[in-house]
Protein backbone atom coordinates (compact mmCIF):
# COMPACT_ATOMS: atom_id res chain seq x y z
CA UNK A 1 0.00 0.00 0.00
CA UNK A 2 1.61 2.91 -1.00
CA UNK A 3 0.73 6.45 0.59
CA UNK A 4 -1.85 7.47 -1.97
CA UNK A 5 -3.61 3.87 -1.44
CA UNK A 6 -3.91 4.56 2.24
CA UNK A 7 -4.97 8.19 1.95
CA UNK A 8 -7.68 6.98 0.30
CA UNK A 9 -8.54 4.54 2.57
CA UNK A 10 -8.34 6.80 5.63
CA UNK A 11 -10.56 9.61 4.04
CA UNK A 12 -13.46 7.37 5.05
CA UNK A 13 -11.97 7.02 8.76
CA UNK A 14 -14.58 9.11 11.18
CA UNK A 15 -12.47 11.82 13.40
CA UNK A 16 -14.16 10.79 16.49
CA UNK A 17 -12.13 7.60 16.35
CA UNK A 18 -15.08 4.98 16.02
CA UNK A 19 -13.51 3.48 13.50
CA UNK A 20 -10.71 2.86 15.37
CA UNK A 21 -11.09 -0.97 15.47
CA UNK A 22 -12.07 -1.85 11.77
CA UNK A 23 -9.50 -4.09 10.51
CA UNK A 24 -10.19 -2.46 6.99
CA UNK A 25 -8.13 0.83 8.59
CA UNK A 26 -5.35 -1.43 10.10
CA UNK A 27 -2.90 -1.33 7.77
CA UNK A 28 -3.10 2.54 6.58
CA UNK A 29 -2.95 3.50 10.33
CA UNK A 30 0.02 1.56 11.10
CA UNK A 31 1.52 3.19 7.98
CA UNK A 32 0.49 6.70 9.39
CA UNK A 33 2.53 5.94 12.34
CA UNK A 34 5.60 5.07 10.47
CA UNK A 35 5.74 7.48 8.00
CA UNK A 36 5.89 11.08 9.20
CA UNK A 37 4.68 12.84 6.41
CA UNK A 38 1.62 10.48 6.05
CA UNK A 39 1.13 11.05 9.71
CA UNK A 40 1.01 14.90 9.71
CA UNK A 41 -1.64 14.86 6.26
CA UNK A 42 -4.14 12.47 8.54
CA UNK A 43 -3.26 14.85 11.30
CA UNK A 44 -4.87 17.62 9.51
CA UNK A 45 -7.26 15.55 7.36
CA UNK A 46 -8.84 14.41 10.88
CA UNK A 47 -8.91 17.97 12.68
CA UNK A 48 -10.70 19.33 9.19
CA UNK A 49 -13.22 16.25 9.17
CA UNK A 50 -13.46 16.86 13.20
CA UNK A 51 -14.03 20.85 12.42
CA UNK A 52 -16.54 19.96 9.64
CA UNK A 53 -18.59 17.27 11.56
CA UNK A 54 -18.81 19.89 14.61
CA UNK A 55 -20.13 22.86 12.50
CA UNK A 56 -22.63 20.27 10.91
CA UNK A 57 -23.90 18.89 13.97
CA UNK A 58 -24.17 22.70 15.29
CA UNK A 59 -27.11 22.94 12.84
CA UNK A 60 -30.71 22.45 14.56
CA UNK A 61 -34.10 21.54 13.08
CA UNK A 62 -36.60 24.16 13.16
CA UNK A 63 -38.62 24.71 16.24
CA UNK A 64 -41.80 22.69 15.90
CA UNK A 65 -40.53 19.86 13.41
CA UNK A 66 -40.49 17.20 16.34
CA UNK A 67 -44.26 17.94 17.62
CA UNK A 68 -45.03 18.06 13.80
CA UNK A 69 -43.39 14.31 12.99
CA UNK A 70 -45.49 13.16 16.05
CA UNK A 71 -48.23 14.74 15.61
CA UNK A 72 -48.39 13.65 11.88
CA UNK A 73 -47.81 10.20 12.69
CA UNK A 74 -50.29 10.10 15.40
CA UNK A 75 -52.79 11.18 12.33
CA UNK A 76 -51.68 8.60 10.22
CA UNK A 77 -51.15 5.60 12.71
CA UNK A 78 -54.19 3.72 11.74
CA UNK A 79 -52.98 1.10 9.79
CA UNK A 80 -54.53 0.56 6.44
CA UNK A 81 -55.12 -3.12 4.59
CA UNK A 82 -53.44 -3.74 1.21
CA UNK A 83 -55.97 -3.22 -1.31
CA UNK A 84 -56.10 -6.96 -2.72
CA UNK A 85 -58.75 -6.08 -5.81
CA UNK A 86 -58.98 -4.10 -8.11
CA UNK A 87 -60.92 -0.49 -8.05
CA UNK A 88 -64.28 -1.10 -10.01
CA UNK A 89 -64.93 -3.97 -7.22
CA UNK A 90 -64.56 -1.42 -4.19
CA UNK A 91 -67.68 0.06 -4.26
CA UNK A 92 -69.49 -3.70 -4.43
CA UNK A 93 -67.31 -4.49 -1.52
CA UNK A 94 -68.16 -1.63 0.76
CA UNK A 95 -71.97 -2.25 -0.40
CA UNK A 96 -71.39 -5.91 0.99
CA UNK A 97 -69.72 -4.54 3.95
CA UNK A 98 -72.38 -1.88 4.60
CA UNK A 99 -75.44 -4.83 4.57
CA UNK A 100 -73.46 -6.89 6.92
CA UNK A 101 -72.64 -4.35 9.24
CA UNK A 102 -76.55 -3.38 9.07
CA UNK A 103 -77.65 -7.40 9.33
CA UNK A 104 -75.36 -7.99 12.15
CA UNK A 105 -76.63 -4.34 14.47
CA UNK A 106 -80.36 -5.80 13.34
CA UNK A 107 -79.63 -9.20 15.00
CA UNK A 108 -83.36 -10.15 15.61
CA UNK A 109 -82.02 -11.67 19.00
CA UNK A 110 -78.65 -10.16 19.66
CA UNK A 111 -77.39 -12.74 21.90
CA UNK A 112 -78.01 -15.56 19.65
CA UNK A 113 -74.80 -14.39 16.88
CA UNK A 114 -72.56 -17.12 17.17
CA UNK A 115 -68.53 -17.39 17.20
CA UNK A 116 -68.07 -18.22 13.64
CA UNK A 117 -70.43 -14.80 12.45
CA UNK A 118 -68.21 -12.95 14.69
CA UNK A 119 -65.20 -14.37 13.31
CA UNK A 120 -66.97 -13.36 9.82
CA UNK A 121 -67.53 -9.60 11.08
CA UNK A 122 -64.05 -8.98 12.45
CA UNK A 123 -62.75 -10.56 9.15
CA UNK A 124 -64.78 -8.24 6.88
CA UNK A 125 -63.91 -5.50 9.11
CA UNK A 126 -60.45 -6.37 8.58
CA UNK A 127 -60.52 -5.82 5.07
CA UNK A 128 -62.27 -3.20 4.93
CA UNK A 129 -62.80 -1.02 7.84
CA UNK A 130 -61.27 2.45 8.85
CA UNK A 131 -58.71 1.06 11.72
CA UNK A 132 -57.13 3.54 14.03
CA UNK A 133 -57.84 4.00 17.61
CA UNK A 134 -56.26 6.62 20.02
CA UNK A 135 -56.03 6.86 24.10
CA UNK A 136 -53.48 6.11 27.01
CA UNK A 137 -55.79 2.66 27.52
CA UNK A 138 -55.55 1.72 24.23
CA UNK A 139 -51.83 2.07 23.93
CA UNK A 140 -50.84 -0.19 26.96
CA UNK A 141 -53.17 -2.64 25.48
CA UNK A 142 -51.33 -1.96 22.19
CA UNK A 143 -47.78 -2.28 23.65
CA UNK A 144 -48.77 -5.50 25.51
CA UNK A 145 -50.39 -7.07 22.21
CA UNK A 146 -46.98 -6.31 20.58
CA UNK A 147 -44.98 -8.00 22.99
CA UNK A 148 -43.18 -11.52 21.15
CA UNK A 149 -42.99 -13.02 24.74
CA UNK A 150 -46.96 -12.42 25.59
CA UNK A 151 -48.70 -15.38 24.54
CA UNK A 152 -52.85 -14.65 24.32
CA UNK A 153 -54.04 -17.44 25.42
CA UNK A 154 -52.45 -16.78 29.00
CA UNK A 155 -54.75 -13.41 29.04
CA UNK A 156 -55.28 -10.61 28.28
CA UNK A 157 -56.12 -7.52 30.25
CA UNK A 158 -58.85 -5.73 29.58
CA UNK A 159 -60.75 -3.04 30.81
CA UNK A 160 -63.89 -2.80 28.20
CA UNK A 161 -65.15 0.46 29.88
CA UNK A 162 -61.82 2.00 30.28
CA UNK A 163 -61.06 1.08 26.70
CA UNK A 164 -64.32 2.16 25.05
CA UNK A 165 -64.48 5.34 26.92
CA UNK A 166 -61.36 6.96 26.42
CA UNK A 167 -60.88 6.47 22.67
CA UNK A 168 -60.26 3.05 21.64
CA UNK A 169 -62.28 2.44 18.57
CA UNK A 170 -65.88 0.86 19.17
CA UNK A 171 -67.88 -0.97 16.44
CA UNK A 172 -71.16 -2.64 16.24
CA UNK A 173 -71.95 -5.84 16.16
CA UNK A 174 -75.53 -7.58 16.62
CA UNK A 175 -75.95 -4.32 18.94
CA UNK A 176 -73.24 -4.77 21.08
CA UNK A 177 -70.03 -3.08 21.59
CA UNK A 178 -67.22 -4.52 19.88
CA UNK A 179 -63.32 -3.39 20.56
CA UNK A 180 -60.85 -2.87 18.06
CA UNK A 181 -57.73 -2.78 18.65
CA UNK A 182 -54.84 -3.15 15.69
CA UNK A 183 -50.96 -4.08 16.81
CA UNK A 184 -48.07 -5.68 15.35
CA UNK A 185 -45.50 -8.66 15.45
CA UNK A 186 -42.67 -9.71 13.46
CA UNK A 187 -43.51 -6.87 11.02
CA UNK A 188 -47.45 -7.81 10.52
CA UNK A 189 -50.31 -6.36 11.49
CA UNK A 190 -53.09 -8.33 13.75
CA UNK A 191 -56.59 -6.93 14.70
CA UNK A 192 -57.83 -7.60 17.94
CA UNK A 193 -61.74 -7.74 18.19
CA UNK A 194 -63.14 -7.88 21.80
CA UNK A 195 -66.62 -8.47 23.16
CA UNK A 196 -67.59 -8.86 26.55
CA UNK A 197 -69.09 -12.79 26.62
CA UNK A 198 -71.82 -11.46 28.53
CA UNK A 199 -73.21 -10.07 25.71
CA UNK A 200 -73.28 -12.95 23.94
CA UNK A 201 -74.75 -15.82 25.44
CA UNK A 202 -74.77 -17.84 22.80
CA UNK A 203 -71.16 -18.10 22.60
CA UNK A 204 -69.46 -20.83 25.12
CA UNK A 205 -67.16 -19.14 27.60
CA UNK A 206 -63.68 -19.83 29.05
CA UNK A 207 -62.98 -21.90 25.50
CA UNK A 208 -59.69 -22.87 24.27
CA UNK A 209 -59.07 -20.92 20.59
CA UNK A 210 -60.51 -22.03 17.39
CA UNK A 211 -58.45 -21.14 14.25
CA UNK A 212 -59.62 -20.64 10.79
CA UNK A 213 -58.15 -19.66 7.19
CA UNK A 214 -60.75 -18.13 4.78
CA UNK A 215 -60.69 -15.43 1.97
CA UNK A 216 -57.06 -14.72 2.85
CA UNK A 217 -56.90 -14.18 6.87
CA UNK A 218 -56.43 -15.93 9.62
CA UNK A 219 -58.10 -16.09 12.57
CA UNK A 220 -58.50 -16.94 16.39
CA UNK A 221 -61.67 -17.14 17.94
CA UNK A 222 -61.62 -17.43 22.09
CA UNK A 223 -62.45 -16.63 25.60
CA UNK A 224 -61.38 -16.35 29.08
CA UNK A 225 -64.93 -16.21 30.65
CA UNK A 226 -65.62 -12.15 30.90
CA UNK A 227 -64.69 -11.53 27.02
CA UNK A 228 -64.42 -12.78 24.10
CA UNK A 229 -62.01 -12.31 21.83
CA UNK A 230 -61.21 -12.15 17.68
CA UNK A 231 -57.67 -12.05 16.23
CA UNK A 232 -57.30 -11.77 12.52
CA UNK A 233 -54.54 -10.87 10.26
CA UNK A 234 -53.65 -10.93 6.31
CA UNK A 235 -49.82 -12.66 7.40
CA UNK A 236 -51.74 -16.31 7.67
CA UNK A 237 -53.10 -18.68 9.91
CA UNK A 238 -49.44 -20.05 11.94
CA UNK A 239 -48.54 -16.22 12.36
CA UNK A 240 -52.19 -15.98 14.40
CA UNK A 241 -51.21 -19.49 15.75
CA UNK A 242 -48.06 -17.99 17.46
CA UNK A 243 -49.37 -15.37 19.28
CA UNK A 244 -51.60 -17.67 21.35
CA UNK B 1 -45.06 0.32 17.57
CA UNK B 2 -46.37 1.77 20.78
CA UNK B 3 -46.61 5.59 21.20
CA UNK B 4 -43.55 5.64 23.53
CA UNK B 5 -41.47 3.58 20.87
CA UNK B 6 -42.52 5.62 18.04
CA UNK B 7 -41.35 9.01 20.33
CA UNK B 8 -37.77 7.54 21.49
CA UNK B 9 -37.47 6.86 17.21
CA UNK B 10 -37.68 10.15 16.49
CA UNK B 11 -36.25 11.70 19.30
CA UNK B 12 -33.08 9.34 18.52
CA UNK B 13 -33.24 10.15 14.98
CA UNK B 14 -34.66 13.27 13.80
CA UNK B 15 -32.01 16.03 13.82
CA UNK B 16 -29.54 14.22 11.99
CA UNK B 17 -32.19 13.07 9.25
CA UNK B 18 -32.16 17.02 9.17
CA UNK B 19 -29.04 17.90 8.68
CA UNK B 20 -28.75 15.59 6.21
CA UNK B 21 -32.16 16.42 4.28
CA UNK B 22 -30.71 19.82 4.64
CA UNK B 23 -27.26 18.89 2.82
CA UNK B 24 -29.57 17.44 0.01
CA UNK B 25 -32.73 19.40 -0.57
CA UNK B 26 -30.74 23.21 0.38
CA UNK B 27 -33.54 24.62 1.48
CA UNK B 28 -34.57 24.15 5.11
CA UNK B 29 -38.36 24.13 4.16
CA UNK B 30 -37.78 20.87 2.08
CA UNK B 31 -35.04 19.25 4.78
CA UNK B 32 -38.39 19.37 7.27
CA UNK B 33 -40.56 17.98 4.57
CA UNK B 34 -38.24 15.20 3.51
CA UNK B 35 -37.75 14.31 7.72
CA UNK B 36 -42.07 14.08 7.95
CA UNK B 37 -42.35 12.09 5.20
CA UNK B 38 -39.73 9.66 6.11
CA UNK B 39 -41.34 9.18 9.71
CA UNK B 40 -44.80 9.22 7.83
CA UNK B 41 -43.11 6.14 6.10
CA UNK B 42 -42.29 4.75 9.02
CA UNK B 43 -45.29 4.81 10.59
CA UNK B 44 -47.47 3.76 8.16
CA UNK B 45 -45.54 0.86 6.47
CA UNK B 46 -45.59 -1.06 9.90
CA UNK B 47 -42.46 -1.49 11.06
CA UNK B 48 -42.23 -4.25 13.57
CA UNK B 49 -40.55 -3.75 17.20
CA UNK B 50 -38.20 -6.18 16.44
CA UNK B 51 -36.45 -3.87 13.98
CA UNK B 52 -35.72 -0.91 15.55
CA UNK B 53 -32.48 -1.98 15.55
CA UNK B 54 -32.10 -0.93 12.11
CA UNK B 55 -34.09 1.73 12.77
CA UNK B 56 -30.93 4.45 11.97
CA UNK B 57 -30.25 2.80 8.18
CA UNK B 58 -33.55 2.20 7.01
CA UNK B 59 -34.17 5.99 8.55
CA UNK B 60 -31.27 7.08 6.13
CA UNK B 61 -31.89 5.19 3.21
CA UNK B 62 -35.68 6.21 2.84
CA UNK B 63 -34.88 9.94 3.30
CA UNK B 64 -32.22 9.47 0.26
CA UNK B 65 -34.96 7.46 -1.71
CA UNK B 66 -37.66 10.56 -0.77
CA UNK B 67 -34.87 13.16 -2.16
CA UNK B 68 -34.08 10.73 -4.97
CA UNK B 69 -38.24 10.38 -6.23
CA UNK B 70 -38.21 14.39 -5.82
CA UNK B 71 -35.72 14.80 -8.30
CA UNK B 72 -34.63 13.71 -11.58
CA UNK B 73 -30.83 12.24 -11.72
CA UNK B 74 -28.44 14.40 -12.69
CA UNK B 75 -27.01 13.07 -15.76
CA UNK B 76 -23.47 13.47 -14.91
CA UNK B 77 -23.56 10.96 -12.04
CA UNK B 78 -22.00 8.19 -14.21
CA UNK B 79 -19.12 10.02 -15.92
CA UNK B 80 -18.38 11.84 -12.65
CA UNK B 81 -17.24 8.01 -11.32
CA UNK B 82 -14.84 8.08 -14.25
CA UNK B 83 -12.79 10.88 -13.12
CA UNK B 84 -9.49 10.54 -11.87
CA UNK B 85 -9.01 10.74 -7.97
CA UNK B 86 -9.16 13.90 -6.54
CA UNK B 87 -6.80 16.10 -5.07
CA UNK B 88 -5.96 14.64 -1.45
CA UNK B 89 -3.77 17.27 0.18
CA UNK B 90 -5.21 18.99 3.33
CA UNK B 91 -3.37 21.93 4.13
CA UNK B 92 -2.97 23.92 7.51
CA UNK B 93 -5.14 26.61 6.02
CA UNK B 94 -7.84 24.57 5.29
CA UNK B 95 -7.97 23.14 8.90
CA UNK B 96 -8.24 26.58 9.84
CA UNK B 97 -10.88 27.61 7.45
CA UNK B 98 -13.68 25.25 8.41
CA UNK B 99 -12.47 26.23 12.35
CA UNK B 100 -13.19 29.86 12.32
CA UNK B 101 -16.50 29.50 9.72
CA UNK B 102 -19.72 29.54 11.01
CA UNK B 103 -22.03 26.45 10.69
CA UNK B 104 -24.06 28.03 8.35
CA UNK B 105 -21.59 28.80 5.98
CA UNK B 106 -19.83 25.49 6.02
CA UNK B 107 -23.64 24.52 5.33
CA UNK B 108 -23.45 26.48 2.60
CA UNK B 109 -20.30 25.46 1.20
CA UNK B 110 -21.32 21.59 1.67
CA UNK B 111 -24.71 22.46 -0.38
CA UNK B 112 -22.43 23.35 -3.26
CA UNK B 113 -20.82 20.34 -3.74
CA UNK B 114 -22.30 18.19 -6.09
CA UNK B 115 -25.24 15.60 -5.04
CA UNK B 116 -23.29 12.18 -5.73
CA UNK B 117 -20.70 13.50 -3.43
CA UNK B 118 -23.05 15.61 -0.97
CA UNK B 119 -25.01 12.25 0.06
CA UNK B 120 -22.01 10.36 1.48
CA UNK B 121 -20.09 13.34 3.10
CA UNK B 122 -22.80 14.51 4.77
CA UNK B 123 -23.49 11.02 6.06
CA UNK B 124 -19.76 10.53 6.73
CA UNK B 125 -19.59 14.00 8.62
CA UNK B 126 -22.77 13.23 11.04
CA UNK B 127 -20.46 10.66 12.16
CA UNK B 128 -23.33 8.52 12.83
CA UNK B 129 -22.95 6.01 10.41
CA UNK B 130 -19.22 3.78 8.91
CA UNK B 131 -18.52 3.58 5.74
CA UNK B 132 -20.19 0.20 5.15
CA UNK B 133 -23.47 1.63 6.34
CA UNK B 134 -23.12 4.82 4.22
CA UNK B 135 -22.61 2.58 1.53
CA UNK B 136 -25.70 0.24 2.90
CA UNK B 137 -27.50 3.35 3.22
CA UNK B 138 -26.47 4.94 -0.84
CA UNK B 139 -26.94 1.32 -1.86
CA UNK B 140 -23.68 1.70 -4.06
CA UNK B 141 -19.92 -0.66 -2.95
CA UNK B 142 -17.84 0.38 -0.40
CA UNK B 143 -15.00 1.19 -2.71
CA UNK B 144 -17.43 4.13 -4.47
CA UNK B 145 -18.41 5.60 -1.14
CA UNK B 146 -14.88 5.99 -0.03
CA UNK B 147 -13.96 7.22 -3.98
CA UNK B 148 -17.09 9.98 -3.68
CA UNK B 149 -15.48 10.68 -0.07
CA UNK B 150 -12.36 11.89 -1.32
CA UNK B 151 -13.85 13.34 -4.51
CA UNK B 152 -16.06 15.18 -1.93
CA UNK B 153 -13.69 16.65 0.48
CA UNK B 154 -11.61 18.07 -2.48
CA UNK B 155 -15.12 19.73 -3.65
CA UNK B 156 -15.85 20.88 -0.22
CA UNK B 157 -12.36 22.39 0.47
CA UNK B 158 -12.61 24.53 -2.73
CA UNK B 159 -16.55 25.30 -2.03
CA UNK B 160 -15.41 26.46 1.55
CA UNK B 161 -12.56 28.57 0.44
CA UNK B 162 -14.89 30.45 -1.96
CA UNK B 163 -17.57 30.61 0.76
CA UNK B 164 -15.00 32.44 2.63
CA UNK B 165 -14.10 34.83 -0.29
CA UNK B 166 -17.13 35.83 -1.08
CA UNK B 167 -17.94 36.61 2.38
CA UNK B 168 -15.04 39.03 2.44
CA UNK B 169 -15.83 40.86 -0.67
CA UNK B 170 -19.41 41.30 1.03
CA UNK B 171 -17.86 43.28 3.92
CA UNK B 172 -17.79 46.93 3.13
CA UNK B 173 -15.11 48.69 5.10
CA UNK B 174 -15.49 51.08 6.83
CA UNK B 175 -13.72 54.60 6.20
CA UNK B 176 -14.66 56.96 8.65
CA UNK B 177 -15.92 60.85 8.38
CA UNK B 178 -12.67 61.27 6.92
CA UNK B 179 -13.21 58.92 4.04
CA UNK B 180 -16.80 61.15 2.96
CA UNK B 181 -17.58 63.07 0.35
CA UNK B 182 -19.89 65.78 0.82
CA UNK B 183 -21.61 66.51 -2.11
Amino acid sequence: MNNNEAKFVLGAYRANGRDAGDPTFGAAVAQAKADPALGAWLARARAHDGAMAAKLNEIMPPAGLREAILAGARASRAPKVARRFPTMWFALAASVAVLLTATFALWPNRGAASTTQLTAFAREDTAHGTHGGHGEVEGSLQVMLSQPSNRLSAGVPVDFAALRATGCRTLNFAGHDVLEVCFQREGAWFHCYIVNAADFPAMAKDTAADFEQKAGFGSASWSDGVHRFVVVSNAGLDAVKRLL
Amino acid sequence: MSNEVFTQLVDAHYAPLYRFALSLAKRPADAGDLVQQTFFIWATKGHGLRELSKAKSWLFTTLYREFLHGQRRDTRVSSLEDLPPGESDVAAEDVDRATRMDAASVVAALQTVDEVFRAPLTLFYLEDLSYSEIADTLEVPIGTVMSRLSRGKAQLRAALEQEEAAAKSKIVPFTGAQGRKHS
